[in-house]
């Protein structure tokens, strides 16, 4: 099956990333046009209707002109992505002023930023969707990891309120939470400080999170864009306000009995 | 057409969300079977294989099992609901409300888990008023909390093996949201101000939840499983305390 968001125009924000990149792929492969934005340029070359360009979501002019150029280009926007993020692996006592900034400026700012500016193209478009990136850490904590549970919890609840705001402008907000994804970022975390502590290998430790889950795997970039896909195309359109969990069935469960 | 030679058993299917349901998977390429407690629906499809069933009843579902056979996807749709407080409900409503709502979808899980094949789906119909209460509808809402209960227990206990997730609808354009509004002093009221509520602005419609289910039939949801989700149009996601509404 192709075409499912044939025509339409996406702005990606970490579009260069483990789970962004995932996402401008498969929305070109269903026929949309793709703006990858990212602080970054991706490591692959982008394949075709997908075009790269630097954006600093933190830094309000530089989004404002994103979306001012995007607009001098495009009559309307349709898809909204922001699955920028960044994770600081530390607990409170442990993280700094600048760190705790840096993670809010990033993954909640920067959602409140793009939204902001993309709000009078989204509103041109026949059914519009902003897809937000929530984690299931918004929901139940991961140990060390206090400003970007913070973080992810703060955008749960903006995404809520936009779908009250905008529903009667024609224009979806959901939000994706993903558990454990197998990206850059992910195994930054198992090879970060703290890790693979208590005698225990990366490859133990990496499987016994595993194991954890009822499916017995982490989940794929692929995984996610499909879902992001669903709620991008018009088969979602009665679905708004909402938090999808995609974890595997990690948070079905009521304690991580098994580690 | 996602869901190509995949086989589905969706019950429920006479009317409603379970009708929708029935044809998207058929648009979809999946083989269907449907059942109810009457006889099959005239204008129900004939591409579908339609068994007169009470899924209340332990020994009907297992013979439904036997009948149907290897199933790629289960939908335990069938539903009903007794719109009374816990005062006024007798113990006739208990066993129709928690017979169909809560021990039919145990009773097909049961008789299904072992038939479905490996990367199978259960969907269950649960409700967004198994998380948060419409008025005067008490069984009916505990009724779809036991729905969202068992679904994770699936999910946590064969997810090796299968996925099961539940969708919540919110207020669906059915019999079952006529009778509803049918029950209030004015009813034409009732429906305006229920829709006010709605930040996308419309009543959801069957088929907005049959392509929910056809994607968490799909392969496309390898990934998803122990999930409620919730498609109300974002009802639920506003505070039900609004200004300026009442």
């Amino acid at each position: 099956m192709s075409g499912r968001i044939e025509g339409k125009t996406a702005f990606v924000t970490g579009g260069a990333g483990g789970i962004g990149w995932a996402i401008c792929r498969r929305f070109a492969a269903e026929g949309a046009r793709v703006i990858c934005a990212d602080i970054t340029a991706p490591g692959d070359f982008p394949p075709e209707g997908v075009e790269h360009r630097s954006l600093d979501i933190a830094d309000e002019s530089a989004v404002q002109s994103a979306f001012a150029r995007l607009g001098a280009e495009r009559d309307s926007l349709d898809i909204l992505v922001n699955a920028a993020g960044i994770e600081i692996e530390k607990t409170v006592e442990d993280t700094t002023l600048e760190e705790w900034n840096r993670s809010f400026a990033v993954n909640v700012t920067g959602t409140f930023l793009t939204s902001k500016f993309s709000l009078p193209l989204l509103r041109k478009s026949e059914g519009a969707s902003i897809i937000n990136f929530g984690s299931y850490d918004g929901f139940i904590a991961d140990p060390g990891l206090a400003a970007y549970c913070a973080t992810k919890g703060a955008v749960h609840a903006l995404t809520r309120a936009m779908a009250c705001d905008h529903g009667p402008e024609g224009i979806r907000v959901n939000a994706i939470c993903p558990g454990y994804v197998d990206t850059p970022m992910l195994q930054s975390f198992f090879t970060g400080e703290g890790s693979g502590g208590d005698g225990k290998s990366i490859d133990d430790l990496q499987q016994a999170v595993r194991d954890v889950h009822p499916m017995r795997r982490y989940g794929t970039p692929d995984d996610v864009a499909n879902l992001v896909l669903w709620l991008a195309s018009d088969e979602a359109r009665y679905a708004s306000g909402q938090l999808w969990v995609l974890d595997g069935g990690l948070s079905a469960q009521v304690q991580q009995m098994r580690l | 057409m996602r869901l190509a030679s995949k086989s589905a058993l969706v019950t429920g299917g006479r009317q409603g969300i379970g009708r929708g349901i029935v044809e998207a998977f058929l648009r979809e390429g999946a083989t269907v079977t449907t059942c109810g407690r009457g006889d099959k629906p005239d204008e129900l499809s004939d591409a579908c294989d339609w068994h007169r069933i009470d899924v209340a009843d332990p020994e009907q579902v297992t013979q439904l099992a036997e009948a149907v056979g290897p199933l790629d996807i289960l939908v335990n749709n069938a539903g009903v609901q007794v719109e009374k407080t816990v005062m006024d409900s007798t113990d006739a409503d208990w066993d129709l409300v928690m017979g169909v709502n809560a021990r039919g979808v145990f009773n097909c899980c049961r008789a299904f888990l072992p038939l479905l094949r490996e990367g199978g789906s259960i969907i269950n119909i649960g409700s967004i008023s198994g998380k948060v209460a419409d008025p005067e509808m008490a069984l009916y809402n505990a009724s779809k909390a036991f729905v969202h209960g068992l679904t994770r227990s699936i999910a946590v206990d064969h997810g090796a093996r299968i996925r099961c997730n539940a969708i919540c609808p919110g207020w669906i354009e059915t019999g079952m949201l006529d009778a509803g509004f049918a029950l209030a002093d004015e009813p034409e009221v009732a429906r305006e101000e229920a829709l006010k509520r709605h930040p996308v602005g419309r009543f959801g419609k069957p088929d907005d939840i049959a392509e929910m289910a056809v994607w968490l039939a799909s392969d496309a949801a390898g990934f998803a499983n122990g999930q409620l989700f919730t498609i109300d149009g974002g009802l639920t996601a506003a505070s039900p305390l609004q200004p300026g509404l009442s």
